[in-house]
């Protein structure tokens, strides 16, 4: 059983490239790299990974190597995709599946609609604003209006992600709905607090893949992506923070 | 009234599981983490009263119970983390320290903001730690195969 070392390296570069595009940590990035092209027949395989790029070497038996880089430009998060990567990689170091049948299994992940479409996502949103207001001691009525702020936070994240938006731009948005939902409601009912609220409606834009991937970085020794991915979840916050505080410093004026 | 909000922790940490999109048969158990590290949290700050702590002990929570279904299901432990600590988020905190810092009450800001801070790196903290535990136990037990292997 031998396999070209151009199909070992496209293989794995490929997976690579979906997880690292999906939002997996650095060191699972290069640790599937690694195990799938050694599960094809490679003697050494070098691999380094930053948060926009992969790059990978694989060494044949014969003395043959071959390095490709791929570039990693829109990063969303599909942890559904990783999940389904890493049961890729497992079975072909298991020898559960082969090469043919890895290869048209990554093709098909990559390519495949995961997830919901607009309305679902926007009513899981929803749930979070609402169920942050919960959490916040909200009344009724705070709390309905936390769910549309947070459905409506989401609404723009689908407007500003079809405007091929720059990065933060969507979080800031976001914090000045958030925001500005909640000043509404406490201008039109007065005895409505607009704390649950704006509380609710901030809670979707966390950052929560930034923090987790920036810490499990720093603990795998990746310094350069822990780093980055940490100001990533920074600016996130600064900019969710600076959306909010605008809108409220024009209500309290 | 803690009916209703372990119902919302719930809530909130599977609605943040499809935001995220983590695999849907994995939704329960990811929420189920959230819930419980809430009601760790919960119960901390009603005997400690200190946040910091409270949110110190239940993000180690999460990350032992996160790593242990994540070998156990054989899937990324990032998937459970997520949800788990999501609720735990001073999200209030923060918001206070914003109208204070808007209102130009910058001391009381101030204070807001660094018990904010606190809590946050309080968060990251605990994942770290139980996280760095398991790794050093695995790397242990892996370099202990490694040297059987080489020698054989």
């Amino acid at each position: 059983m031998s396999i070209l070392l151009e199909k070992i390296v496209a293989l794995s570069g490929l997976a690579g490239e979906i997880m690292l595009k999906n939002g997996a940590e650095t060191y699972r990035v290069e640790e599937t790299m690694d195990h799938m092209a050694k599960a094809c027949g490679a003697l050494k395989v070098e691999s380094f990974v930053i948060p926009t790029g992969v790059f990978l070497t694989v060494a044949e038996p014969n003395g043959r190597s071959l390095t490709v880089m791929r570039r990693v430009r829109d990063r969303t998060i599909n942890l559904d995709r990783i999940a389904k990567v890493n049961e890729v990689s497992r079975g072909l170091v298991d020898g559960r599946i082969d090469y043919q049948d890895a290869n048209a299994r990554l093709h098909h992940i990559s390519q495949e609609r995961t997830g919901f479409s607009l309305l679902p996502s926007m009513l899981a949103s929803g749930a979070v604003g609402g169920g942050t207001a919960i959490l916040q001691n909200g009344l009724f009525f705070e709390i309905a209006a936390a769910f549309v702020a947070a459905m409506l936070v989401r609404y723009i994240a689908h407007i500003v992600s079809r405007m091929n938006g720059l990065p933060f731009v969507f979080e800031f948005l976001g914090g000045m709905v958030a925001s500005f939902c909640g000043s509404v409601l406490h201008l039109i009912w007065p005895h409505l607090g607009s704390d649950a609220v704006i509380i609710g409606g901030i809670m979707p834009l966390v950052p929560g893949v930034a923090i987790t991937n920036a810490i499990r970085d720093v603990i795998a020794g990746d310094l350069l992506s822990g780093l980055s991915r940490g100001l990533e979840a920074v600016l996130t916050s600064v900019a969710v923070t600076m959306g909010v505080v605008i809108i409220l410093s024009l209500n309290v004026w | 009234m803690l009916g209703i909000k372990l119902i919302a922790v719930f809530l909130v940490s599977a609605s943040i599981g499809i935001l995220y999109r983590i695999p849907r048969s994995l939704l329960v158990y990811a929420s189920l983490v959230g819930v419980v590290a809430w009601l760790i949290m919960y119960y901390t700050m009603l005997a400690s009263g200190t946040v910091v702590l409270a949110d110190f002990l239940a993000s180690i929570a999460v990350g032992i119970m996160a790593e242990c279904l994540s070998r156990v299901l054989k899937t990324p432990a990032t998937i459970f983390i997520i949800p788990g600590f999501i609720p735990l988020v001073p999200g209030g905190d923060a918001y206070i320290t914003m109208l204070h810092m808007v209102k130009g009450q910058y001391a009381s800001g101030a204070a807001m903001g660094m018990q904010t801070l606190l809590t946050g790196g309080a968060i990251a903290f605990g994942i770290f730690v139980s996280s760095t535990v398991f790794r050093l136990a695995i790397n242990n037990k892996m370099e202990r195969s490694c040297q059987y292997v080489d020698k054989s």
